[in-house]
């Protein structure tokens, strides 16, 4: 099943009040954080809840997220693998 | 760090404080006896949460207080924080022997603490979101300075005090400016500890981080997962070596070194690399005169989570050069009582030295190679002349105090006699008199208000850094570089005090937390939670690693952070401190005050900012002012003009004093103490000094009187003449302090 990156992108942008920028300027494989869009520690936890809210998966352990929360494309993979689990 | 010429030299003064008495109150024990067997055994206090019902992450293992702390002797008009600390005082205070109706003036009492009166708001919140009743009675007690009131007004402290809130590390604060007092002749004895009660704030706070072990802590271990939560209190008895021999106490441990640091690096996450927790340990070895091996035992932060454990590590290895001496955790003893763990570890530390022996880190199994330590495992005998004792808190906040045997000679550097300039200020003053609406879930209403509208200068701030910044942190990260433009170089300390934090935040966090049973967690809301939040925001954005404190005090919230921040110019543990105030306004206290009837005509609530950037005179070309006084104290009951004209003019001199610039607030009794002060000072000063109030400018709340202090400096300038800044908080304490031309 496949997740439209760029409704994930709006929703990023929604929790995590993201300024001065659009879906349309989130490349599918820029990193998230670091250099990337910069994301931090608690943008990931953000992230976290979204993932339950918005799609149903829940995560206790950030290291079990980390590999998903490297780019857009990497996150829209992970809720698709979830979601057909 | 090292090398600084200006550090004062060594001493062997009598004004070097030892530790004459502990109190303790924790999930491990109810007196240090107790909890030093469950210490010694490593018995793990965790059981599981009965406090309250947490839907969502269940009654897993927590540091919890079982006992009913009326039937301990508790007084029934307080919060669980209140009663914690209460209790603690009172253990510390009989085992010091000591009272405090001849010598109360010279006696003070500083506390760390983050969750104040939380846990007894949230029923109001609870009643309030699912009944729909307005019951406000609980939140009497919300305030974190709740607790320093009590005890200073039951126990007769009539010195300095405050409330020190910066997180996990607040009581290392606590006790460092404590000794700092001692040290300045500003008082002779200090209680000085933590305390944090059990909160569903915290509880959901740390769980919205994914930073709870549901297993319980255990710290330093291969296979941990983050840490426990706890609560209760711990208090010593400080007391100068003077006053102690003269009293004949007995000497528990010496307080030999003290350091305090900020990584400025993350609201949140340490810094990877341990580099400001390295400091404050390097700081404290400094202040203490001691070479690293000399410390014979470390009792870790160590929390149990990743990041902590790792960064400490790293921050040993640094510090100790690769022979960091036995250490261990007891995070799983007590679980974390945030504000009070450096406080309950302090007394391990001290209780190690005294029955010399190691206490174990229960939770250990197996080395993590990403750390490459291995904690003491089982409690053993051994030689400990010093201990040194780790807190970390958020905002990269960090505390470290050196504890040793009585026998040994001391090296501690004493303060010295310093100019104080200000250099620079920055306001968010209240100009706008605006009727604001009150929303839900609070009963329908409005109230006219002080405002500062929207915020003049906010585009100083990039969005990117402004989207998870509350208006308080704003307003204070703009009066902030308004004081003070960085300077390359420069050992900057942080003292930046609020009566009630980020109060919009905090109450959209605990009421999602309770309206919807923590159903969706709110992980970027939690860390503007604690009250050194803005303090940490600052530091980052002006890289600020020197001393990072966060006071709370009523109405002298920011006549504490002042004499934070001058202590460590003082010490010379900084080139210049920024020292401020803030709050915001916010329905909560605008209802609930109108319910108790605090608003009238003319006392409206207000909000606004104020930081000042200060320096020795030396550092500064063109300063805006001198400081020439300041101090804390509390009022005598009855209450008495005269001797509180007294008090002020021993402090100060009234040749100098032109304008009495006081906290008046409308209220015609109070108003009216004011005015009899006023009175008795122009007697003694033998001339009529004006009296001028400011908050008809700038509205009732906490931190006004560092809007008065911006007023001081004007009114010096403009009259060329010295400014008495005089404030009474209604729980008792006052403040002054003299700005002059």
């Amino acid at each position: 099943m496949q997740i439209p990156t760029y409704e994930l992108k709006s929703q990023i942008i929604a929790s995590l009040k993201l300024q001065d920028i659009t879906p349309e300027q989130i490349e599918d494989d820029a990193p998230l954080f670091g250099t990337g869009l910069g994301l931090d520690s608690i943008d990931a936890l953000e992230l976290v809840v979204l993932l339950e809210k918005d799609y149903g998966i829940v995560i206790k352990d950030i290291e079990e997220g980390r590999p998903a929360f490297r780019s857009v494309k990497t996150l829209a993979e992970f809720i698709a693998a979830k979601r057909t689990n | 760090m090292a090398g600084h010429s200006n550090l004062p030299t060594p001493t062997n003064s009598q004004r070097l404080p030892v530790i004459t008495g502990c109190g303790i109150i924790s999930a491990a024990g109810l007196n240090v006896a107790e909890v030093w067997r469950a210490v010694a055994a490593g018995t793990s206090g965790l059981q599981p949460l009965t406090l309250f019902e947490s839907p969502r992450y269940g009654p897993i293992p927590t540091g919890e207080i079982r006992h009913d702390l009326v039937a301990l002797g508790a007084p029934l008009a307080s919060s669980r924080s209140d009663k914690l600390g209460w209790l603690a005082a009172r253990a510390a205070v009989a085992d010091a022997g000591i009272n405090f109706r001849e010598n109360g003036e010279r006696a003070g009492i500083f506390l760390g603490t983050s969750v104040g009166g939380s846990f007894d708001s949230e029923k109001f919140l609870a009643k309030l979101i699912k009944q729909g009743k307005f019951h406000p009675r609980p939140t009497r007690f919300h305030e974190c300075s709740s607790t320093v009131d009590l005890i200073a007004n039951d126990f007769g402290l009539l010195g300095p005090s405050a409330a020190i809130a910066t997180a996990c590390s607040s009581s290392a604060l606590a006790i460092a400016q404590a000794a700092e007092a001692i040290m300045a002749g500003d008082a002779d004895v200090m209680l000085a500890g933590g305390v944090d009660s059990l909160s569903r704030m915290t509880w959901g706070g740390f769980h919205s981080l994914l930073l709870v072990d549901a297993e319980g802590c255990r710290p330093f271990d291969g296979g941990r997962g983050g840490m426990s939560l706890g609560e209760g209190a711990g208090i010593l008895v400080l007391e100068s070596e003077a006053s102690a021999r003269r009293r004949g106490a007995k000497i528990l441990a010496r307080l030999s070194g003290w350091g305090l640091s900020c990584d400025a690096y993350h609201a949140t996450a340490p810094h990877p690399q341990g580099a400001g927790a390295a400091t404050a340990m390097q700081n404290a070895l400094r202040r203490a005169g001691l070479a690293p091996s000399a410390i014979d035992y470390l009792n870790a932060h160590g929390t149990g989570t990743r990041d902590n454990d790792v960064a400490e590590g790293i921050a040993m290895k640094t510090v100790f050069h690769n022979r960091v001496p036995p250490f261990s955790s007891t995070k799983r003893v007590f679980g974390h009582a945030l504000a009070a763990s450096g406080s309950l570890e302090a007394i391990v530390c001290i209780e190690a030295l005294r029955r010399q022996a190691l206490p174990p880190n229960p939770g250990f199994n197996k080395c993590d190679p990403a750390i490459g330590l291995i904690p003491v495992t089982e409690s053993q005998p051994a030689r400990l002349t010093h201990a040194m004792s780790n807190s970390f808190g958020f905002g990269g906040n960090n505390g470290v105090l050196i504890f040793s045997i009585p026998e040994t000679v001391p090296q501690t550097r004493e303060p010295k006699k310093i100019q104080f300039v200000v250099n620079g200020i920055g306001v968010i003053a209240p100009e706008l008199v605006t009727r604001k609406e009150i929303s839900s879930p609070l009963p329908p209403g409005n109230a006219l208000v002080h405002s500062c509208g929207p915020l003049a200068g906010v585009e100083m701030l990039a969005p990117n850094q402004r989207r998870r910044l509350s208006r308080l942190q704003q307003m204070l990260l703009i009066a902030a570089r308004q004081s003070h433009p960085p300077v390359a170089g420069q050992r900057v300390a942080i003292a930046i005090g609020t009566g009630l934090g980020c109060m919009e935040e905090v109450g959209l966090f605990i009421e999602n937390l309770v309206a919807k049973d923590e159903r969706e967690p709110m992980p970027a809301r939690f860390p503007n939670s604690v009250h050194n939040s803005p303090a940490g925001q600052v530091a980052i954005d002006q890289a600020a690693r020197s001393m990072n404190s966060a006071t709370t005090m009523g109405e002298i919230t920011f006549e504490s952070a002042l004499w934070q921040g001058l202590s460590q110019l003082t010490v010379g543990e900084a080139d210049c401190v920024l020292v401020g105030a803030a709050d915001e306004l916010d329905k909560y206290p605008m209802s609930i005050g109108q319910r108790w009837g605090l608003w009238n005509d003319t006392v409206k609530p207000g909000e606004g900012a104020m930081v000042a950037s200060l320096v020795a005179a030396e550092n500064a070309a063109a300063p805006l002012a001198r400081l020439t006084a300041l101090k804390l104290g509390r009022c005598r009951q009855p209450f008495d003009p005269a001797r509180e004209a007294d008090w002020i003019a021993a402090a100060i001199n009234l040749n100098n004093i032109g304008v009495i610039l006081s906290g008046a607030k409308g209220y015609a009794w109070l108003d009216g103490r004011y005015e009899a002060i006023a009175t008795a000072l122009n007697a003694r000063a033998g001339k009529n000094l004006e009296h001028q109030t400011y908050k008809q400018l700038c509205g009732e709340f906490h931190s006004a009187s560092a809007f008065g202090f911006s007023q001081a400096v004007k009114l010096a300038r403009e009259k060329n003449c010295g400014v008495l800044l005089f404030t009474m908080s209604l729980r008792g304490g006052k403040s002054l302090c003299v700005v002059e031309p």
